[in-house]
């Protein structure tokens, strides 16, 4: 039911995610952020069974924290990433398993960017680009076109607009709100937000 | 025993001695009751997927006589409003068809800031509920202040997670006022935690959210925030049958909460009758 | 049910095989009929214990005398009813014993739905009703669900028979939708409580197999409890 959107340009990653928390039929919220920020230059979307997602998500960023605190640097985009894997596949085997899909995009001074896309199984990979849920199936034959390496921050965001409008317009469920945030040299950003409402305000394309 | 020492298996429970001596007597009372000096060790069940099981045995009621049914809450609705948080409530407990009680208090008052609603299996919310409420305390006592409604929904997202997949049926507001102003929050067995402005949850939330959503916004006066708590919930008792009895109105306030109504929803029912055939006679 | 797991495999199933679900429980039948009135409690309950179409038992009480001032009704299945009852007994000796007091009737209610949340994945199968004097003097009902879920109240049917028997009490005890002005009805005393919670049995054994034979009635009064025994249809 929930999606998220990556994107990876050559000195970025941004993440889209809906911000529906539904309950059977019922949307219970319009406004669940699901892109948490753990640390200055790492950022983790996720969505999945409820209940797991945030439990998860807040047990890999404390612990993420803890390093840091330990040694007194923060863990890469690309340790992250297989911390979190490890620790996924780990629960997977043993009695309490985690239904989690997640993103884990950061910005490494040395490495750039890293944007690596893990599902429930735990499978990961390092991606230019992908999607989460019912919505990335749409999502994915338009990164196929429109995405190339040298892609910038205003494309990226262009795309995931794309991205949105086509799933608002295929896709049954109904998913208005998507939350959009940005890893660069710079930090983490939080752009505006892609609405039902902001895509009816622009002039058709 | 000589084979059993090579085996090494002389400790095994089943090799032991059983005298039936006192300290026998009094390691089975404990583990029997071990709950009542440790809340969150229950009792394991001999089979592995207890969710599972407990199912097949309910769903074999009809052949075989035995029913074990749970009572289950229902319509329960909370939202904050500029004047505090109002929480609404129905009290009908029902056991499979049969309506067990119509008198069931489904806001727990865990203590003078916060309150929670109980939505699901009864015994369930009540029992997390009330280790809650020590927790709750402990932490007052610890810390010299009271618990924000974050931490202490927090709790119990963490039990629920705990219990995730056993079979635990809660779906429960948290309802406070600290620091932060008025906090209102969604906790259910699945583990999930969410604050917000609004949210209903029960059998009946469906008819409750729809009089809720259309009645809402924020800057709503005290009585009219109240009137439309209690209104959403006779809707709610009006349309599901699993719903009904006495509808209980709380406000939450900066100083604590507040009961405001205990009102039978059948005399809410002729007055809302009475109030529409008098607007009726007075358009004509 | 399979411990096991052999559904996983099904290149191990044997056609034909029946799998049977891990469930050790029985009815046993029993009806409780609980009603408190301003200084006084009554709580009755049948004496047939059956099993399907056999009565094994027709004196069989199903009164549980805990201290002076409270009384559980107890049925469902009997085996269970004998494992939780039987804790009580310890816990309330225990008590007894290291705090130099008997255990007051809320707090014995309390422990109760505690002890049965305990098995909150494997439930005791039993209708519970308890009844006493609170340490107000005022008499007091607790019903139970299969996994502790307590409610006060102050009358409450259970057992087999209880939704044929509720409904009666909501009636005569709760004058549930009687127009009545409160001092035309009937002021509830031992003896109205008494005879209410007899002729209940007596509609009951006529219409529920299960319930039958004869009815212990406990009357618990600050003074203590006196018992009475009344006979029942025996078929």
């Amino acid at each position: 039911m929930e999606t998220l959107l990556g994107i990876k340009g050559p000195d970025f990653v941004m993440l889209a995610a809906d911000t529906t928390h539904a309950r059977s039929i019922v949307v219970m919220k319009d406004d669940q952020n699901k892109i948490h920020k753990v640390s200055n230059n790492l950022l983790i979307s996720t969505i999945g069974e409820s209940g797991d997602t945030e439990q998860f998500t807040e047990f890999i960023s404390k612990n993420i924290a803890l390093y840091k605190m330990r040694n007194g640097y923060d863990l890469s985009p690309h340790a992250a990433a297989h911390f979190t894997r490890k620790n996924l596949a780990e629960y997977l085997r043993s009695r309490t398993p985690y239904q989690v899909f997640m993103f884990v995009a950061g910005y490494d001074p040395n490495d750039g960017p890293e944007l690596t896309f893990i599902d429930y199984l735990a499978s990961a990979k390092s991606v230019n680009y992908a999607g989460h849920g019912y919505g990335a199936i749409f999502a994915s034959s338009i990164y196929d076109r429109y995405w190339h390496p040298k892609i910038t921050q205003d494309e990226a965001y262009d795309v995931l607009k794309k991205c949105v409008v086509e799933i608002q317009k295929r896709l049954v469920i109904n998913l208005p709100n998507f939350n959009v945030s940005v890893v660069d040299k710079d930090g983490v950003k939080n752009l505006d937000p892609i609405t039902a409402k902001s895509l009816a305000a622009e002039p058709a394309a | 025993m000589a084979l059993a020492e090579i085996c090494k298996i002389s400790n095994a429970p089943y090799m032991r001695r059983t005298a039936w001596d006192l300290s026998d007597v009094e390691e089975d009372l404990k583990a029997h009751t071990s709950n009542l000096a440790n809340p969150y060790t229950l009792a394991a069940p001999p089979f592995e997927n207890p969710m599972h099981n407990l199912n097949l045995i309910q769903a074999n009621a009809d052949k075989t006589g035995i029913k074990i049914d749970f009572d289950h809450g229902t319509t329960t609705l909370g939202f904050k409003y500029k004047g505090g948080v109002i929480l609404a409530v129905d009290s009908r407990a029902t056991g499979g068809q049969y309506i067990g009680s119509q008198t069931m208090k489904k806001i727990v008052e865990i203590n003078q800031f916060l309150l929670g609603t109980l939505a699901g299996g009864a015994a369930d919310c009540v029992y997390w509920d009330r280790v809650l409420s020590k927790e709750c305390r402990l932490h007052e006592l610890r810390n010299k202040e009271r618990i924000s409604v974050a931490a202490a929904s927090k709790i119990m997202a963490n039990i629920a997670h705990e219990y995730k997949g056993m079979g635990l049926s809660m779906g429960m507001m948290l309802a406070g006022y600290d620091k932060r102003g008025p906090g209102l929050y969604y906790v259910d067995s699945e583990g999930s935690r969410t604050p917000g402005n609004l949210f209903s949850v029960g059998s009946g939330s469906l008819f409750a959210y729809g009089v809720l959503d259309s009645g809402y916004h924020w800057d709503l006066e005290d009585d009219v925030a109240q009137e439309l708590g209690r209104r959403a919930i006779y809707h709610a008792t009006f349309r599901d049958a699993y719903s009904g009895g006495i509808i209980r109105v709380y406000h939450m306030t900066p100083t604590g909460w507040i009961k405001i109504s205990e009102t039978d929803c059948m005399e809410l029912h002729y007055k809302y009758e009475e109030q529409k055939a008098q607007a009726a006679a007075a358009a004509q | 049910m399979s411990n096991l797991g052999f559904q996983q495999f099904p290149e191990y199933q044997v056609p034909g095989v029946q799998q049977a679900d891990f469930s050790p429980y029985e009815s046993n039948g029993g009806s409780i009929v609980a009603i408190a009135g301003d200084d006084f409690v009554v709580i009755a309950a049948d004496t047939r214990l059956s099993s399907g179409y056999n009565i094994h038992s027709r004196d069989q009480s199903k009164l549980f005398k805990l201290s002076d001032q409270t009384v559980l009704g107890s049925t469902g299945c009997w085996a269970d009813t004998l494992s939780l009852t039987g804790l009580l007994k310890v816990r309330m000796q225990g008590y007894e014993h290291t705090h130099l007091r008997t255990m007051a009737t809320d707090a014995v209610a309390q422990m109760l739905s505690i002890t049965m949340y305990n098995r909150r994945f494997f439930p005791y199968y039993v209708s519970n009703i308890l009844a006493g004097i609170d340490k107000d003097g005022k008499g007091v009902v607790y019903s139970y669900d299969p996994i502790g879920h307590c409610e006060r109240a102050f009358y409450r049917a259970g057992g087999t028979a209880g939704t044929l028997l509720q409904p009666v009490l909501d009636n005569q005890i709760g004058h549930k939708n009687i127009n009545l002005s409160s001092s035309e009805l009937p002021k509830l005393t031992i003896e109205r409580a008494v005879a209410i919670a007899s002729d209940t049995f007596i509609s009951a054994a006529e219409r529920d197999i299960y319930t039958g034979d004869s009815v212990l009635i406990n009357i618990i009064t600050k003074d203590g409890i006196e018992e009475k025994k009344l006979q029942l249809r025996l078929d």
